[in-house]
């Protein structure tokens, strides 16, 4: 049986037209899980996050933790959250700044009546858990703003709670720091697999993270699977283009010749036959550009001209123009980075990127699934 | 552990709580709702008793017209001195040197010193006979030949002028905490942009802060139009009328008390009262949106400069140092004369003073019912601005609760007073002639206050530190305790110190709801005033002001620097 089980959640604001926030969302969650919201601001996972947390009531649906239920709109039932043994950590982190760090995390230890030599141990475990033992006697003002989330950690690791909550905890630390403390976290469930559901908008902290990703739009889960199935084959092309999936080419098929942005293309797509129009979806990264068609071997290839291109250390941004769009392609600086470097703006050369590296959606947003061999671009 | 929370909440169980929390809310709400609305209900009840005659006998009186030409002077011209000079003063308080930046708090202490204080200090100084500074202006040439004034105090003018230094304290707490939520970064593109200074102030600053300054302008209306205080004390003497002096004769100017008159006489500004604080309700919403945030503030592009000091100084001078001189002198001299005799200033007032028992008793009881007063409203203040902030759920009471708090503050005290006297000169509550009355009513005229300094706390506070420690497993009981109070520690404390010295200078409500056993400081001071022992007068008020300042000292000590600014 799963750990946490939510059914039919649904939430709507006030307003004028109301908004609804979460959309007859289900989903389950494993013990020792760590699930990952992933969506823009306004798509419903920090509402989602809360109505878990009790902090905000659902106007209808489920939510149940091992079997015991914590809101039930039928039967009324909506646990407060002191009722529902949860950590959460929060954006801001709320250190209560009247109390040392010592009492900061010892407090939901005192709230649920856990006191003594068990309970002190316990902040010192939980403490030296985020290398933070020797900070206890601190008051937050006199931490950093990393020292300050790894606090924020501890204290909701300290009780052992069935589920442990994280409103975008990593945001408002910068990139450095970020990356440190992400990895911290990740082995620290690794460590002690607690059941954890975090809420981000940036797919790389997803994907670093999660065990499963849910990426939502609207109030609903676009598509929920582990981090490589939803880098690799994005369900829809929203999370295509949330997962990093930016460049977006039409693409038509008329008389045996198929355009993408209007421009006659060569080479193979993964999409059959049968679709006669489709978008395809594709990582700068993966795009390449070449003086020649010959000279991208096995890839497809389309004729451009040069916009623009950016340095930028490793790799280069070159800006082409297709038909009447403008094509974002990343490319590494390697072997032939003596010729990109040489490129003028208004150069024409060609475009392109291997069928398997891209991904092709109907014009609902569906994906497309390729036939067995990628199809060649004449019928 | 868990199967048994199971049981706990079963629907019925859940259902009772969310009753139980709305049957305590509406417990919490109804003896306020009484405090505040029984007032008014006899109040009206009273005025259209008879038909409403008490309305056409008292419109029809031929001196009304010009008393309603006279309370429009006072509201118009107070309220147009306040706004220039508090704007003048905030905009000259964020020009200050690094280290003259103390001055700040400056234009808030006429706020501290007990209105009736400064009143009469300024009587002393400029009252057409033996005021002294008309003394002194007397010996300049041109003015040799007069006997009395330049200046006549008693007059309109002099009335009008003196309520609107006295409101200027108010306006420049407005635009002062609306500079304080002005992004430096504006003012600043501005300047790069190629505007001047004065261009800034005209096209930048002035429209962002126009809420605030609207909101200002309406306080001080408010307290213009019901100002009550100085024109009892300085229109007397001329017969110059306004509608607040007119309510309080109708009860204590005529054999027999016709408190009909008094009620009718007070509609108007009833009327007007309860319109502002509806009108603010429905157009601008939760009151919750008025609590200025803390911000960085602005710093004026425009490298700082000593007048600004000069002015705000000159303002202290003139607004609280004169008065406060005038009062000093009369109380340490044996008799007021236009001339100082330094031989005979002796502390013999005071000694007279405490000698008599009931000056002392009058003291105490202002004291003592003051403190007690603070005590209940300190729980008030805290549950009424929890409800207003974060009961979410319960939006009616929300607004009801909201109207109810805001009352007392737009309804002027004086018209509250007869409310009052009306209310508990009869059963169920017959408190008149007991000190409790007092203690009701200071309780009642606290309500926005205490609330107004709590919800600024709190939503200085935020939600997250209350929702960490709900998801840490505490109850609301432990999160006020041990998370909420602490914090809001400082609001709290500065909000007991400055409601004391709010109360400790009352004079409108105490004035209409005392009795000859029943006296606080602001009416010993008025009788003994009335009976025209001038040196006496001084003494009582300097009393007055010493404990004011005291309570003061203590808010800044207790709450910081900012507590004044949350009013």
């Amino acid at each position: 049986m799963s750990h946490l089980l939510v059914t039919n959640l649904h939430k709507q604001f006030a307003g004028k037209p109301p908004t609804t926030a979460i959309d007859q969302l289900s989903f389950e969650i494993e013990e020792g899980e760590f699930v990952v919201l992933l969506g823009p601001s306004g798509c419903g996972k920090t509402t989602t996050l809360r109505c878990l947390a009790g902090l905000e009531k659902a106007d209808a649906g489920t939510i149940t933790l091992g079997g015991r239920t914590w809101f039930d709109s039928a039967r009324r039932v909506a646990l407060p959250p002191e009722k529902r043994n949860i950590g959460m950590v929060f954006q801001s982190y709320a250190l209560w700044p009247h109390m040392t760090v010592r009492r900061n995390i010892g407090y939901p230890l005192r709230a649920r009546r856990k006191k003594g030599q068990d309970a002190a141990r316990w902040v010192e475990e939980a403490a030296a858990l985020v290398g933070c033992q020797n900070l206890l006697d601190r008051y937050p003002a006199q931490l950093s703003g990393g020292q300050q989330q790894r606090v924020s950690l501890a204290r909701s690791l300290v009780s052992r709670p069935d589920l442990i909550l994280f409103d975008e905890p990593l945001s408002n630390l910068d990139a450095k720091l970020r990356e440190d403390v992400r990895a911290q976290l990740h082995e620290l469930h690794r460590r002690l697999r607690f059941t954890a559901v975090f809420v981000t908008h940036d797919q790389s902290e997803a994907l670093a993270l999660a065990e499963r990703v849910a990426v939502m739009r609207e109030g609903r889960f676009e598509q929920i699977g582990t981090p490589h199935e939803v880098f690799e084959h994005p369900a829809t092309e929203y999370v295509a283009d949330f997962i990093g999936l930016s460049v977006r080419l039409e693409a038509t098929r008329t008389d045996g010749i198929t355009r993408l942005a209007g421009v006659a293309a060569d080479g193979r797509l993964p999409a059959p036959v049968r679709h006669g129009e489709f978008v395809l979806r594709a990582r700068p990264d993966d795009l390449r550009i070449g003086p020649t068609a010959p000279a991208l071997p096995t890839m497809t290839t389309v004729p451009v001209s040069i916009v623009d291109k950016v340095f930028g250390g490793r790799t280069i941004d070159v800006y082409v123009r297709l038909g009447e769009q403008r094509v974002h392609a990343r490319i590494p600086v390697d072997d032939t980075y003596g010729w990109v470097r040489g490129l003028r703006a208004g150069d024409e050369v060609v475009l392109g990127f291997r069928p398997e590296n891209v991904r092709a959606y109907a014009s609902d947003g569906a994906a497309i699934v390729p036939d067995e061999a990628l199809s060649p671009l004449g019928s | 552990m868990a199967v048994s929370t199971v049981t706990s909440s079963t629907p019925t169980g859940r259902l009772l709580t969310f009753t139980g929390r709305r049957i305590a809310a509406v417990a919490f709400v109804l003896p306020l709702a009484y405090l505040v609305l029984a007032p008014i209900f006899w109040l009206q009840l009273e005025a259209l008793g008879d038909g409403a005659s008490a309305y056409e006998a008292e419109f029809g009186r031929a001196t009304m017209p010009e008393t309603l030409i006279s309370t429009a002077w006072l509201a118009c011209g107070s309220l147009a001195i306040a706004m220039v000079l508090g704007t003048l003063l905030a905009w000259s308080a964020t020009l200050l040197p690094p280290r003259l930046r103390f001055m700040r708090i400056l234009p808030i202490f006429p706020m501290i010193l007990p209105l009736v204080s400064q009143v009469l200090g300024w009587i002393f100084l400029l009252s057409p006979g033996p005021g002294y500074l008309n003394a002194v202006l007397r010996r300049l040439p041109w003015w040799s030949g007069l006997t009395g004034g330049p200046v006549d105090v008693y007059s309109l003018p002099w009335i009008v002028i003196i309520t609107g230094v006295s409101l200027t304290s108010f306006v420049y707490l407005f635009v002062s905490a609306g500079f304080q939520n002005i992004n430096s970064e504006l003012i600043e593109s501005a300047h790069v942009s190629g505007s001047s200074g004065i261009g800034v102030f005209l096209r930048v600053i002035l429209p962002i802060i126009r809420p605030q300054l609207l909101y200002g302008a309406a306080v001080a209306l408010l307290i213009g139009l019901g100002q009550f205080t100085v024109p009892l004390l300085l229109g007397r003497t001329n017969g110059v009328r306004v509608i607040t002096t007119e309510i309080f004769m109708a009860l204590y100017g005529r054999q027999p008390q016709d408190p009909a008159a008094a009620a009718a006489i007070g509609s108007p500004l009833l009327v007007v009262g309860v319109a502002v604080v509806l009108i603010q309700r429905f157009l601008l919403g939760n009151s919750s949106r008025f609590v200025t945030h803390g911000g960085k503030g602005f710093r004026p592009v425009r490298r700082s400069s000593v007048l600004p000091a000069v002015f705000i100084g000159t303002y202290l001078l003139l607004s609280t140092v004169a008065p406060l001189v005038g009062l000093v002198i009369v109380a340490l001299s044996p008799y007021w004369t236009s001339t100082v005799v330094p031989d005979a200033l002796s502390l013999d007032n005071f000694r007279t003073l405490f000698a008599e028992p009931n000056l002392v008793d009058a003291i105490w009881t202002s004291i003592w019912v003051s403190f007690l007063a603070v005590c209940i409203c300190l729980p008030i203040g805290f549950v009424a601005s929890s409800l207003l902030l974060r009961a979410k759920d319960m939006p009616v009471l929300r607004g009801v609760l909201d109207v109810l708090i805001a009352l007392p503050l737009g309804v002027p005290a004086v018209v509250f007073g007869v409310g009052f006297l009306l209310t508990y000169s009869r059963e169920p509550f017959f408190l008149y002639g007991t000190n409790w009355v007092i203690l009701v009513v200071y309780v009642t005229i606290m309500l926005p206050f205490t609330t107004r300094m709590h919800m600024s706390g709190m939503a200085a506070l935020g939600d997250a530190y209350l929702e960490a420690s709900r998801v840490c497993g505490a109850g609301p009981l432990r999160t006020n305790l041990q998370i909420v109070l602490p914090l809001l520690r400082g609001s709290v404390g500065g909000a007991a110190a400055l409601m004391f010295v709010l109360l400790t200078h009352e004079f409108t409500a105490s004035l209409l709801v005392r009795s000859t056993d029943v006296q606080v400081m602001g009416t010993i001071l008025y009788d003994t005033f009335t009976n025209g022992y001038y040196p006496l007068v001084a003494s009582i008020a300097l009393i007055m002001t010493v404990v004011t300042f005291a309570g003061a000292a203590l808010a800044l000590l207790v709450g910081g620097a900012g507590t004044l600014e949350d009013l």
